[in-house]
């Protein structure tokens, strides 16, 4: 992927999109604090390609009750006091109904302003276990599982494969990386599996051959990596190989795009994960949308992208559902509106049809490294927490 | 502890002495630059980086082959070095150690955001050049980047000690160590010794940041290595060598068992309360000149 | 041109304002200040906030830094534990904002006399790595200590209410910073004309011989360190009400190299060179973002934006230290005496 050429034809996309045209009603505003540079730009430059082309689809289809979606985003470089004054300028020049947040500490901060608004709903590309909740939480949802949610898919996974296995979890020590381990415990006993270790890794290190031989020790079945993009998986992966350990090893949503998981290498053949959506390439059934994807972009598109898809569509149908209904476009509406979805089809981008109840879509399949094809191919059916 | 893993505790010194080797090699660039100049350096993480990044440039975008990347990434972290000292470190010549100490840090700064936007921010690999296979030593299994990479940090060091001692250059770079004014009256060019400092910095640091890059991965905030590296040069004295091997050994040791016995989150505030015991107690360093003020 | 001001009293010739054009720019600064967040948009709001937060925290670390010569990276860790004090005794107390903002100043100050401490045994360089080791060393009490500081997910802090008024917009917020800013900024000011503050300069400029001179050095460091952290604590503490969430990773080293720039880039060791500096060094970021939108392709460039941020930061630090090593009160100050000396050539 050449990032220049690839934003070149993005913008001049958007350009097309946001061409200012004479409206007879006023646009739905949805805006984004998207990390378009920094640590977390990889999948900030395919949320936003994602969000655009739906917006696209929907808008060259004439929008929502004849209003257009506009979309207004600013580079937040992933910090979140960046993100809040990004926010802060969007809101402040445009009457802004729908919001894409950055990050978890964004998310947070952020909250208290949105309740008090009460104009927005926001989602974002924080599955953090904490903002799934809808009391906390009310003005926002995301687009997948949260990550307790993927950690419980993939043990759920686990147990059906081999009852009674060994499990281990790698994590990160920051905010992201411990999210899941308590979940990770609860879910492991209650499916009837062992706990071997847990094992927490500074952040930033570079070394993590003391934490590989801890891991060995304990001798898992499988080890699910969480906290993390790339680094340090592929120097536990390899070394566990070579070393000539058994396990099997999983990743969270973060690790499993298709161009993350193939810089593993070899050693990263039979690499699973958890995937709410169907990768680009995924042909195994029918997804008109994908379809829809892959003819306006020939090339392939990123999880990220999926998931800035996916959110823009239930952004979408909210605001859809609210304008059908006659209200008015607040955050309540549209929230309510978003929790009436029931059954919904996503047009293949989730195998099963989905449906809201609370601030995420527990729903997830585990995807399998093939490295000869260069593919993620599915290794398990839809899995649904109820 | 009756049936206490004894096997565990030493494949995880072994594993610690490893990577206290590569601690060590990277002490080594910041103690050159230090002996010499008196310059601390806290860009010194960010020097490995920008190794790492140009041994990627010519083994994978170029596709050169690997000995060929590591000379030629070594030869141009070396002039990066030499350029560094020209523009920013001649011109404070004889200003405040923190002020020049500051510089360093604004450096840093402008190397990470070169990185930045010359490679992008993602995470990317280098070629595997090392074995991959486990080394044994009899029972333990020590991981072979680690095993490798400690023995080309010692083999430097090693290097480095001999060419101190009988070099020309070596001997004058002492010389302006221990006396700057009597160095530049015994004809020794002291701006010289200055650049040569920076340059064979700059090189080590480049060895040390291309054998940290193949075992992690290579990103922009791989600088953060580098806050280690000073609690290594700190323990070992700013300006000792040998107290570089020492003190990397000794922090990559504390990290080890820190991480093993107590948990990853422990690594971080143990090196950093090895630090501050180590200013408490000595602060000129296990190995370090200690120097006497005068009015 | 101006020329000399008759005095008759010491009181007039120490004042920190001592002409009346002086006094007259002070009115037309304040009249703006306040008609300000009338006219302007939320977002400069937002940022005008920000700034009178850095400028306290800069402030601060000027008085320690740039008085007193003692190099400090941990600024930001002691903002966080301001912070941190006011969220937890929002939390558990509940006591009024004031009090809660007096708190976060003490138990900064109390943590920043403990992390002065060997600065007694080491100093320059040595006591700069030190604050990088305290401020590891809080990062990971914040995040470890989950009873009190809710660990990596951090806590919430309801805003600030003012007679029964909360305090939760910019521009409510605004009436709580700006006054108190004031209040810090004049009280640094006020500080160097006391022995204590003289007492500080001469640690600077020579701790040897301040010692001669009859100056504790023990006490002095540390008295240095506890105003310091103090300010800091204030500005976590406002930072708090104004973010409504802490986290650990609310308050990076990268944040304290920040507050180190804005006082080079200002100019160290004068009262001005701290808020030039915290306004600066903030609004940069936005003049760069806005240069960006100027391109040609600037929707093509807008990735290369944060690279090109952080390069500029990093050539900032550089290019004061080596050109203007007295910073921007420097520059400001030729200014002036170009219009104090005008027709004269300066």
């Amino acid at each position: 992927m050449k990032p220049t050429k690839w934003i070149t034809a993005l913008l001049a996309a958007a350009g097309i999109v946001l061409a200012p045209a004479v409206q007879a009603q006023e646009d739905i505003v949805i805006g984004g604090s998207i990390p378009m540079s920094g640590v977390f730009a990889f999948a900030g430059i395919g949320i936003h390609a994602g969000i655009q082309d739906y917006l696209k689809i929907v808008n060259d289809a004439g929008g929502i009750k004849g209003r257009k979606f506009k979309y207004v985003f600013e580079d937040t470089a992933y910090k979140p006091d960046v993100s809040v004054a990004a926010f802060k300028k969007i809101t402040g020049g445009n009457k802004v109904s729908l919001y894409y947040g950055d990050s978890t500490a964004f998310q947070r901060t952020i909250n208290p302003e949105l309740e008090r608004m009460g104009s927005i709903m926001m989602a974002g590309a924080s599955l953090a276990t904490e903002i799934n909740d809808s009391k906390k939480y009310p003005a926002q949802f995301m687009a997948g599982p949260d990550y307790s949610e993927q950690i419980g898919i993939l043990l759920r996974h686990i147990a059906k494969e081999k009852p009674g296995a060994k499990v281990a979890i790698v994590f990160s020590d920051s905010e992201f990386g411990r999210d899941p381990v308590d979940e990770f415990r609860a879910s492991a006993k209650k499916l009837g599996l062992t706990v071997a270790v847990e094992i927490q890794t500074a952040p930033g290190s570079v070394d993590v051959s003391t934490e590989v031989i801890k891991l060995r020790r304990a001798d898992p079945d499988y080890t699910i990596f969480h906290g993390y993009v790339l680094a340090p998986i592929p120097e536990f992966v390899t070394q566990m190989k070579k070393s000539g350990a058994k396990s099997h090893f999983m990743g969270t949503f973060w690790t499993m795009d298709s161009s993350t998981v193939m810089k593993l290498g070899e050693s990263g053949e039979g690499f699973m994960g958890v995937m709410p959506y169907r990768y680009y390439y995924d042909t195994s059934a029918k997804s008109p949308m994908l379809d829809k994807i892959r003819q306006m972009r020939p090339e392939y598109q990123s999880t990220p992208y999926l998931q800035g898809f996916l959110t823009t569509m239930l952004f979408v149908e909210a605001t859809k559902r609210t304008l059908d209904a006659g209200k008015p476009l607040d955050a309540k509406n549209l929230k309510a509106a978003l929790n009436s979805i029931k059954n919904f089809d996503t047009g293949g981008l989730i195998g099963v049809p989905i449906t809201i109840r609370g601030n995420s879509i527990p729903v997830g399949r585990i995807y399998k490294a093939d490295m000869k094809a260069k593919t993620m191919v599915p290794a398990s059916d839809w899995i649904h927490l109820e | 502890m009756i049936d206490f893993d004894w096997l565990l505790l030493f494949e995880v010194s072994l594993a610690g002495i490893g990577s206290g080797g590569l601690y060590a090699l990277a002490g080594l660039a910041f103690v050159l630059i230090f002996k010499a100049t008196k310059v601390v350096n806290l860009a010194i993480g960010e020097m490995l980086m920008m190794g790492a990044y140009f041994f990627f440039a010519m083994a994978s975008t170029l596709g050169w082959p690997i000995w060929l990347g590591v000379v030629v990434a070594v030869l141009g972290s070396g002039a990066l070095g030499a350029l560094i000292e020209r523009l920013l470190i001649r011109p404070m010549l004889g200003e405040s150690p923190i002020s020049v100490f500051m510089i360093t840090i604004g450096l840093s700064s402008i190397l990470v955001g070169a990185v930045e936007l010359i490679w992008g921010a993602d995470q990317m690999r280098l070629p595997d050049f090392m074995p991959s296979d486990p080394v044994l030593i009899g029972e333990a299994m020590v991981p072979p980047k680690i095993f490798y990479g400690f023995l080309v940090a010692t083999g430097l060091i090693a290097v480095v000690l001999v060419v101190f001692r009988f070099w020309r250059g070596g001997i004058a770079l002492r010389a302006t160590a221990s006396d700057q004014a009597a160095a530049y009256s015994m004809g020794i060019n002291v701006p010289r010794v200055f650049s040569l400092a920076w340059v064979v910095g700059a090189m080590v640091a480049a060895i040390a940041g291309i054998i940290v890059g193949s075992i992690s991965s290579l990103s922009p905030t791989m600088g953060v290595f580098g806050l280690s590296v000073l609690v290594v040069v700190i323990v070992g004295g700013l300006d000792s060598v040998a107290g570089a091997l020492v003190g990397g050994i000794v922090v990559g040791l504390v990290e080890a068992w820190s991480g093993t016995y107590l948990g990853g989150q422990y690594k971080m505030l143990s090196t950093f309360s090895l630090l501050v015991l180590i200013l408490m107690v000595r602060p000129y360093g296990l190995f370090g000149t200690h120097e006497i003020e005068r009015l | 041109m101006r020329i000399g001001a008759a005095k008759q009293s010491y009181a007039a010739d120490e004042a920190l304002f001592d002409s009346r054009t002086q006094r007259i720019w002070l009115g037309v600064l304040t009249v703006a200040l306040v008609v300000l967040p009338f006219v302007a948009s939320q977002y400069w709001l937002y940022l005008t906030c920000l700034v009178g937060i850095n400028i306290i925290a800069a402030t601060g670390l000027n008085i320690l830094t740039g008085y007193t010569g003692q190099v400090s990276l941990g600024q930001a860790a002691f903002m966080g534990v301001g912070a941190y004090t006011v969220a937890v005794l929002d939390r558990t107390l509940g006591t009024p904002f004031f009090i809660n903002l007096i708190a976060a100043g003490g138990i900064a100050m109390l943590v920043g006399m403990v992390v002065g401490i060997p600065s007694l045994r080491v100093k320059g360089l040595y006591l700069a790595i030190a604050t990088i080791a305290a401020s590891f060393i809080l990062h990971f009490i914040f995040a470890n200590w989950k009873s009190v500081t809710g660990g990596t997910a951090g806590l919430t802090v309801k805003p600030a209410t003012l007679f029964g008024l909360a305090l939760d917009s910019e521009f409510r917020f605004y009436w709580l910073m700006l006054p108190l800013t004031a209040v810090m900024v004049f009280g640094a000011a006020n500080l160097f004309r006391t022995r204590i503050g003289r007492a500080f300069i001469a640690i600077r400029d020579r701790d040897i011989s301040a010692e001669v001179l009859g100056i504790s050095l023990l006490r002095y460091k540390l008295l240095s360190f506890a105003i310091s952290s103090f300010y800091a604590g204030v500005a976590g503490g406002l930072w708090a009400y104004f973010f409504r969430s802490v986290t650990p990773e609310s308050f990076p080293l990268l944040m304290s190299i920040f507050f180190l720039a804005a006082i080079i880039v200002g100019g160290m060791g004068t009262i001005l060179g701290g808020i030039l500096g915290a306004i600066f060094m903030t609004l940069v970021p936005e003049a760069l973002k806005m240069v960006f939108g100027w391109l040609p392709n600037a929707a093509e460039m807008a990735v290369h934006l944060a690279p090109v941020r952080i390069i500029v930061f990093g050539i900032l630090i550089v290019g004061f230290l080596v050109f203007e090593p007295h910073g921007l009160s420097e520059i400001w100050r030729r200014v002036r005496r170009f219009f104090h000396l005008w027709p004269f050539r300066t």
